[in-house]
């Protein structure tokens, strides 16, 4: 009986702490609970104060000692002795605030985010292999190696990352993964090539040629050209240096072939917004009220937390940086030295091609090229699923890429292949370029760190403390012939490959406009004299008119002006098109609450403001109106492409009898009056219903209701913001995409003075004050002054914590 | 009075452990407090439980007083009951069946029958 008993209760405590040391997921995850919940080194331990300080810490492989200040928004200033220390110290205070972030990213970018989540996250994963990111990462990382300066920059951020990580013991690790159950592994080169291609997946890969080529089977090329056109003609392109191209431009010989009419039935992968997009710009000193030119950039990316920018100041003999970083690459990627400032937008240029490939027979082994059978490459991609067997996925790689669909992925019923062409697939050594970057004293310098980068393309805006302003759109751009690149190609024939790229010094760029400012917006890049053929999946059309607007109206400029620049509400869009659209309706025929919705959008002023109650039934309108007119696309069960908000609202005015404004499911012919009333009457039921939900007012911001979202999408580590703009508007505050870094750099010859912020906060540690202690900055359009002092003593008035980092020999 | 002794002793012993091992470790020191005091199995459970419960929640009320409730907040969002209720449960349920676990080993003498 003692037995039995001893047995028993022996039992249940064994089985208690063990069914409590580890993870289990019934439908949701639960945490090991007792190693979480215990306040000795559970999650406990992630709360911080605001007093909390990062304390000095003895580190192998430092050749000296770094002196790290942190200032009261917990921005590290790292003074090294040199560059070895300076890179290490770099990978050491991004992985101190950003460990989990960096390796989820990378993980992601990789395809191995079922390690972390469990088979939910297979699909996504296969995609990622699919698309080739790990092979275009590995092809960077082999050029990345032949470059002495890369290795060491590269090899150095990533030994002081694994300090860190080698440094924590349970009790310190992030929260995420005590949440997740699982650990950090090392750090590694390859992470942060990955994270490049993961920016350059993020910016460059936008594409439309299968949806392209469906809409030309289906609607002909005079449609075709009519709905989508290559270049809208609005505004000023990025650069506009008409008959200014002095150079003998590669040339292709022939023309491309016409597209053999088809239809591809392909269940794409999810493509980047339109609304990710962004604002550059530099005013020269003729035009500011210091006489010093000012440069500013705010990138638009999805929100998150924690952020994709860390700020960070970088300084060693010779290096003198500031800005912002990527957690997960070294260098400051957009910011500014003591000569120049630099910032990036998205270059949007057709960078992706899918290639028909005509398989010898079902086992793929070879695929016809120019009348020779060629042999594939086949990849077998493990996939490590959490509780569960690995995932075998196989992968057929021909000579111009990954067959990303196939019978097994997106494409059950397609009997027909396309091998996947990237830019972001060649080697390249974007890193060689912010480093140079960093160091750059001049004009010509920049143009030099520019000469190594090319991918993802990016709108390089330019200023220096010596008075040039300047705009480079640089990146690696395959030679097209008229009209190549937008629908599929034939892939069995070597003449429709990439054959040349535009060589560095023929790429779009300029200096010193007569102007007086460059400005890049993701529009049109160039002029038409411009003797390379352009293309690309779509091109702003409001922002940068409106930018391009103010700078030329603006004088005597202060930084003051550019914040509220960056911070600009006018809805050029709404401007253009609401004045039409309101005349379509007729007054004496709504309900009341239509009635009140079209006095509300009568008086309203174009801004799209927290307040504004006009925004709201606008954009509802807008959300309503736009896939009535497209049912056709929106309907249509094989892809096909939309067209623009701004050929759309062109349409309407110009071609109020077009085919597609009936809609399909009415057995009565629609025109575009009767989309409009219809729209119009169904985006105020909407906005009806919503008001009865929350019991409030639709004012825009509430009805917007902004996210910025943790990664691993915890609710709790989440937040809803208040805040105005939206895409197509310089503030380009959406849902979940928007200014993602506001810089303005004031260069003047007496020291350059800086401002910045960024949604979140430089800790990744939702139990930090630092977590989201920037994020009401931010939405209050305001900024942080960024403290650029040359010498860690002329930085003590601004440090709150100052930390040594050691080396234990 | 021995209870009481049970539950100072086994708490002090787990603060002084659980700074440096890991969580389970608490349950080897509410064994062997069981052990030693062997008071039967209602008693020892008990003892365990309001140990163990009691030392954790003390150590997890002083860490959310610092921080201001940042993430204990934040956590009882994650997790279908308070963090607090459920880390006492938890930790408790623990150190009371090792404390059982404890006395039920060693027994009454009188009661060896075999």
């Amino acid at each position: 009986m003692r037995i039995l008993k001893i047995v028993l209760s022996s039992f249940i405590t064994i089985a208690l702490v063990y069914s409590l040391n580890r993870s289990w997921n019934f439908g949701k995850p639960i945490p090991p609970l007792g190693k979480f919940l215990d306040p000795f080194h559970g999650f406990w331990k992630n709360a911080e104060s605001k007093n909390d300080k990062p304390a000095d810490v003895h580190l192998k492989g430092l050749t000296g000692e770094v002196s790290i200040l942190y200032d009261s928004a917990m921005i590290p200033h790292i003074y090294a002795t040199n560059e070895e220390d300076l890179f290490f110290a770099q990978g050491y205070v991004t992985a101190f605030h950003r460990l989990w972030q960096m390796e989820f990213q990378t993980h992601a970018a990789a395809g191995r985010i079922s390690e972390i989540l469990g088979s939910a996250a297979i699909d996504f994963d296969r995609g990622q292999r699919r698309l080739g990111m790990v092979y275009a990462a590995k092809n960077s990382l082999a050029e990345m190696e032949k470059d002495a300066q890369i290795n060491l920059l590269a090899s150095r951020y990533t030994e002081g990352v694994n300090a860190y990580i080698h440094t924590l013991t349970y009790d310190r690790l992030p929260i995420e993964y005590k949440l997740l159950d699982y650990a950090p592994e090392d750090w590694t080169p390859l992470k942060s090539g990955l994270l490049l291609k993961y920016m350059a997946k993020t910016l460059n890969i936008g594409d439309k040629d299968f949806e392209m080529t469906n809409a030309l089977k289906l609607f002909g090329k005079e449609t075709l050209d009519l709905l989508y056109p290559d270049n809208e003609k609005v505004g000023d392109p990025i650069v506009d240096n008409p008959n200014g191209w002095k150079f003998k431009p590669v040339a292709l010989e022939g023309v491309a072939p016409a597209t053999e009419p088809e239809l591809v039935q392909i269940n794409t992968l999810e493509k980047s917004e339109p609304d990710i997009g962004s604002n550059n710009w530099a005013v020269a000193g003729s035009k500011t009220a210091s006489g010093s030119p000012i440069l500013c950039n705010d990138p638009h990316l999805e929100l998150n937390l924690p952020s994709i920018w860390y700020i960070i100041h970088m300084n060693a003999p010779g290096y003198n940086a500031m800005g912002a970083s990527l957690p997960g690459s070294p260098c400051v990627i957009s910011g500014f030295n003591d000569s120049i400032a630099w910032g990036e937008t998205n270059a949007q240029r057709d960078l992706v091609d899918w290639f028909k490939i005509k398989f010898k027979d079902k086992s793929k082994n070879e695929y016809l090229s120019d009348g020779n059978w060629k042999k594939t490459n086949k990849v077998i991609e493990k996939i490590i699923v959490k509780n569960a067997s690995p995932y075998y996925d196989t992968v057929v790689y021909t000579h111009q890429g990954p067959i990303t669909y196939d019978e097994t992925f997106h494409a059950d019923s397609e009997k027909k292949y396309y091998a996947f062409r990237w830019v972001a697939h060649d080697p390249s050594k974007e890193l060689i370029t912010f480093y140079l970057l960093n160091k750059s004293k001049n004009h010509g310098d920049y143009m030099k760190a520019l000469d190594n980068y090319s991918s993802p393309a990016q709108n390089f805006v330019f200023a220096s403390v010596s008075g040039d302003i300047a705009m480079r759109i640089q990146g690696k751009y395959p030679v097209r012939r008229k009209d190549e690149g937008k629908f599929v190609l034939d892939g069995t024939k070597t003449f429709n490959e990439w054959q040349a790229f535009i060589p560095n010094d023929q790429n779009v760029m300029y200096k010193n406009p007569a102007r007086g400012f460059v400005s890049s917006a993701n529009q049109y890049p160039t002029d038409e004299t411009y003797p390379y053929y352009v293309t690309a999946p779509n091109f702003e059309a409001y922002r940068n008119r409106r930018i391009n607007q103010r700078l030329g109206e603006m004088s005597k400029i202060t930084p003051q002006d550019m914040m509220s620049l960056q911070a600009d509400n006018y809805n050029l869009k709404a401007s253009e098109s609401l004045p039409s659209w309101l005349a379509l309706l007729d007054p004496s025929k709504l309900n009341a609450a239509e009635k009140n919705a079209y006095e509300k959008l009568k008086s309203w002023d174009y801004f799209n403001q927290i307040n504004s109650e006009g925004a709201s039934y606008y954009e509802a309108w807008l959300h309503q109106f736009f896939p009535m007119i497209w049912d056709e696309i929106e309907n249509s069960k094989i892809p096909l492409p939309y067209p623009t908000s701004y050929t759309t609202i062109k349409l309407i005015k110009e071609k109020p009898d077009l085919r597609f404004f009936d809609i399909q499911s009415t057995p009565e012919k629609e025109t575009i009056t009767d989309v409009a009333r219809k729209s119009f009457s169904e985006s105020v039921e909407e906005i009806e219903k919503w008001k009865k939900e929350k019991g409030k007012e639709p004012t825009w911001a509430a009805y917007k209701d902004s996210y910025i979202q943790h990664l691993a999408r915890l609710e709790p580590f989440s937040y809803h913001v208040i805040h105005g703009g939206n895409g197509s508007i310089v503030n380009a505050h959406g849902k979940r995409n928007g200014p993602s870094w506001r810089m303005v750099v004031s260069l003047e010859k007496s020291g350059v003075r800086a401002w910045g912020v960024y949604p979140g906060g430089q800790s990744g540690n939702p139990g930090s004050p630092y977590y989201n202690s920037m994020l009401d900055v931010w939405t209050a359009d305001r900024y942080l002054n960024l403290h650029f002092n040359t010498t860690a003593p002329q930085m003590q008035n601004f440090s709150f914590a100052h930390q040594t980092l050691k080396s234990d020999k | 009075m021995k209870l009481v002794y049970q539950i100072l002793a086994t708490a002090i012993v787990c603060f002084l452990v659980q700074i440096f091992l890991p969580w389970w470790t608490m349950a080897l020191v509410a064994f062997a407090f069981g052990y030693y005091f062997n008071l039967g199995s209602g008693a020892a459970f008990l003892a365990g439980f309001v140990s163990v419960g009691l030392l954790w929640f003390a150590k997890a009320y002083s860490t959310d007083l610092a921080t201001q409730s940042i993430l204990t907040e934040k956590v009882n969002r994650l997790l279908p009951l308070n963090v607090f209720v459920m880390m006492v449960i938890v930790g408790g349920l623990v150190g009371g069946f090792a404390s059982m676990t404890g006395t039920i080993v060693k027994g009454k003498k009188q009661a060896r029958y075999y």
